[in-house]
C-alpha cells in the first residue's frame, strides 16, 4: 500500500552530511511506523509546496519527526523551549485541536520569523490520531535579496 | 556543476560562523568532486563567541546550539583554529597569535567576516571608572572570558543602577538578584558565586530613556525576573502602561505590557527587610553623574534628565530633571564591531555589506568576501535570526561562485589547487607546532575536563579554565 503512494519529494538544497550529525537522536528518538499505519502529516515549504508525506506515532514531536525524515527544520535549543528555529504554521483545523502554548512557548513565538495565527514551536507539537492529515508549513526564511535580483540556484 | 576549489576562512568562531561552516558543508556533499574547506579563526582559545561568552549561566537549554556546531567540525573539511587573532595583539585574548588579514586574502578563496560586535557603546556623559562599568565586563566576568575584566565592585553596592532596557540589563539584574545557591549548579565560576556570597546589593533600578512599548527586553527574560524568589518589582503607574492614542500594540509589546500590569500588581509575601527589589525607572536619560557630596548612603549621584517621546517615538527632554543616589552604573546600551575589523564602517558600526556581501570604503563590492550575524547586521537579533542571516551568507556565497556578481574588486587568491588546499597560513603552522593555536580535538579535551571539574564540585554544570590552566591540563596530556 505505501509503495503505491507516490511521495514528492522535492529537492531540497539540502541534504545531510554523509555522517548524521548526533543531534538527530537528542530530542527524542523516532520510529518509523508501519507504513500506512500511521498519523500521517504533511511538510509543506514556505510557498505551499508540498516537501513530503511522513507518517509518525503517537507521541512523536514535529520536529524529531522533520529530523527523522530529513526535512529542513532548525531545533538549535534541542526541544528545550529556549529558541524559536523550530517554528511551524499548521493547518488552522489542526492547530485548533491542540492545547494552547504555554507561557514559556509563547515567549518563544514572540520571537519568531513570520508568526501566524496557527503558528507552533514543532517541538512542543505531539502527535495524536486526531492530527492525521495535519499540514505544517516552514515559515519564510529571511529574504534572500540580492544586488542584481538573481535567485539562488538549487544545488 | 564543479567550480574551483572552495577555500573558505571564517574570521570568529560564534553562532554566525559555525551556522555558514555548517550550511556550506550541507550544502556540498561530502562525496561530491567539488572541493570544499571551510576553517573557522577565533581569537579566543575556545570556540561558540557569544554562546559561550554571551549566554547568562542560568540559561543552559540555549547552548545546545552548540552540538551542532560540533556535529559540523566532525567534516574532514572543517577545522577550527583558536587563539588566532587576524590583526595584531589584543587585550581581549592575550594568548591570541597575531595574523594579519593579508596572510588569509593570500591563502583563501573566499572570506567571511563573523565577528561579532564585541564593544560596547559606552554612554557620551558616564564615563567608565570604578563604579561606572560597561554591562560586558560584567558579562565577561561571569562567563569567565579570557579577557579578564575588573570584578565588579557589588561587595560594596547596595543600590546597582543598570542603564538600557535590553535582555542582557535583564540577565545581570537576575543573576545579581539570585540567591547564590540557585546559581550553584550553572555554569558559572566558583570564584564568581563567591563574590555573590558577599553581595551587599539590594536594589536594581532599570533606566531607559523611553517607555514600556519601546523596551528591547523580551517577555521570557521579564517573566524570569518577576518571578524570582525573595525579589519584588517595584510597581508601575497604570498611566505609564497606557498605549498611545491611536497606537496598535504588537503581540510581543502587549505581552510584556501585560507581565509588567502582573509584576505591578504582586504582593510580596513576608517581610519587606528580606527581600531585594528591582525597578524599571521609564523615560529617565543619564545626563551625569559625580561622587556624593553629602554624606549620605550612597557613592554616587546620577543626573536624569526626564524625557517624552516625539512625534517619531524618539525620547527628548522635557526639562526637568532628578537625581537618583546610587552606588554602581552599568552601562548596557548595545555593541558595535571592533574598529580594527577590515571594511568596518565607523557610520553603521559593524562591516560594510548589501545583503553579505561586503563593500569597501570606495563602495566597490569585494569579490568572495562577505559578513554575517552581528558583524553584517550590527548587535540585534536572537540566535534564530543569525541562523537565517548566515543560511542565507552560505547561499549567495555559493550562488556568486557559480554565478559571479559582476564588477566587483578582487582580493582573495583565486588560484587555490588540490596542493594548496590544504595550506596554512605561515603563523598558524607555527602556533600549531608550539601549541598555542588550539584545534577542534583539543577544544572538545579541554570541553571534557571543564565538564568533568564541574561534576566533581557536585553536579554543576562545568567550571571553567583560563588559559594558564587549559595550557598547563594540556602539556599534562600531552606528556600522558
Amino acid at each position: 500500500m505505501f509503495h503505491s503512494v507516490s511521495l514528492l519529494v522535492l529537492r531540497v538544497t539540502l541534504r545531510r552530511p554523509l555522517n548524521p550529525p548526533e543531534s538527530v537522536t537528542r530530542h527524542g528518538h523516532v520510529t518509523r511506523p508501519k507504513p500506512g499505519t500511521g498519523i500521517k502529516v504533511h511538510f509543506k515549504d514556505s510557498k505551499g509546496e508540498l516537501i513530503k508525506i511522513i507518517e509518525g506515532n503517537e507521541g512523536d514531536d514535529i520536529l524529531s519527526l522533520a529530523h527523522e525524515h530529513d526535512i529542513d527544520l532548525e531545533g538549535a535549543c534541542e526541544g528545550s523551549i529556549a529558541c524559536s528555529t523550530c517554528h511551524v504554521i499548521l493547518s488552522p483545523e489542526h492547530y485548533d485541536l491542540l492545547e494552547e502554548p504555554g507561557d514559556d512557548e509563547n515567549d518563544m513565538l514572540d520571537m519568531a520569523f513570520g508568526l501566524t495565527d496557527t503558528s507552533r514551536l514543532g517541538c512542543q507539537v505531539i502527535l495524536d490520531k486526531k492530527l492525521d492529515g495535519m499540514v505544517c508549513t516552514l515559515p519564510a526564511a529571511t529574504r534572500n535579496m540580492f544586488v542584481d535580483g538573481k535567485k539562488p540556484t538549487h544545488h | 556543476m564543479v567550480m574551483n576549489p572552495l577555500k573558505v576562512a571564517i574570521v570568529g568562531g560564534g553562532p554566525s560562523s559555525f551556522y555558514v561552516a555548517s550550511r556550506l558543508l550541507s550544502l556540498v556533499p561530502l562525496k561530491s568532486t567539488q572541493q570544499l574547506r571551510v576553517h573557522v579563526y577565533d581569537r579566543l582559545w575556545s570556540p561558540y563567541g557569544l554562546v559561550r561568552y554571551g549566554v547568562a549561566p542560568d540559561h543552559p537549554e540555549v547552548k545546545n546550539c552548540a552540538h551542532k556546531f560540533d556535529d559540523a567540525a566532525t567534516d574532514s573539511r572543517l577545522k577550527f583554529f583558536g587563539n588566532v587573532n587576524i590583526g595584531g595583539p589584543t587585550t581581549s585574548s592575550p594568548s591570541a597569535i597575531s595574523v594579519p588579514i593579508e596572510s588569509l586574502l593570500a591563502k583563501y578563496t573566499h572570506l567571511v567576516l563573523g565577528s561579532g560586535c564585541a564593544v560596547p557603546v559606552l554612554h557620551p556623559e558616564l564615563p567608565p571608572s570604578e563604579r561606572c562599568i560597561p554591562a560586558l565586563d560584567v558579562v565577561h566576568w561571569y562567563t569567565n572570558h579570557p579577557s579578564k575584566p575588573k570584578t565588579p565592585p557589588i561587595d560594596n553596592a547596595q543600590h546597582v543602577s543598570i542603564i538600557g532596557q535590553g535582555n542582557v540589563s535583564l540577565d545581570i539584574a537576575r543573576i545579581l538578584l539570585s540567591r547564590p545557591e540557585d546559581l550553584r549548579q550553572h555554569d558559572i565560576p566558583e570564584r564568581v558565586l563567591a563574590h555573590l556570597a558577599k553581595s551587599t546589593v539590594k536594589r536594581i533600578s532599570i533606566i531607559g530613556r523611553r517607555g514600556p512599548y519601546e523596551v528591547a527586553f523580551t517577555a521570557k527574560e521579564l517573566r524570569e525576573l518577576l518571578d524570582l524568589p525573595g525579589v519584588v518589582m517595584d510597581p508601575l503607574p497604570s498611566d505609564i502602561l497606557q498605549p498611545k492614542e491611536g497606537m496598535k500594540p504588537t503581540r510581543q509589546q502587549s505581552r510584556i505590557v501585560s507581565l509588567l500590569q502582573r509584576g505591578s500588581k504582586e504582593i510580596p509575601k513576608g517581610p519587606s527587610e528580606d527581600f531585594k527589589s528591582w525597578s524599571l525607572e521609564f523615560f529617565r536619560s543619564p545626563i551625569g553623574v559625580v561622587p556624593t557630596r553629602h554624606s549620605t548612603s550612597s557613592n554616587l549621584e546620577l543626573s536624569l534628565a526626564h524625557t517624552t517621546l516625539d512625534p517619531n517615538n524618539k525620547a527628548v527632554p522635557t526639562g526637568a530633571t532628578s537625581i537618583l543616589p546610587i552606588d554602581l552604573i552599568v552601562t548596557s546600551l548595545g555593541h558595535r564591531s571592533e574598529p580594527t575589523t577590515h571594511w568596518y564602517d565607523p557610520g553603521l558600526g559593524h562591516v560594510r555589506n548589501v545583503s553579505g556581501r561586503v563593500v569597501d570604503g570606495g563602495g566597490n563590492v569585494l569579490k568572495n568576501v562577505y559578513t554575517s550575524g552581528w558583524a553584517s547586521t550590527g548587535a540585534k537579533g536572537v540566535l534564530a535570526t543569525t541562523m537565517m542571516n548566515a543560511y542565507d551568507v552560505a547561499q549567495t556565497l555559493l550562488s556568486d561562485a557559480r554565478d559571479p556578481v559582476p564588477e566587483t574588486r578582487s582580493v582573495m587568491n583565486e588560484d587555490i589547487k588540490e596542493t594548496t588546499l590544504d595550506e596554512l597560513p605561515e603563523e598558524v603552522k607555527r602556533g600549531l607546532e608550539s601549541s598555542q593555536v588550539i584545534t577542534h580535538d583539543t577544544w572538545k579535551r579541554i570541553d571534557d575536563e571543564e565538564v568533568r571539574r564541574g561534576a566533581a564540585l557536585g553536579g554543576k554544570e562545568r567550571e571553567r579554565m583560563d588559559w594558564t590552566e587549559v595550557d598547563r591540563y594540556l602539556q599534562k596530556i600531552r606528556v600522558a
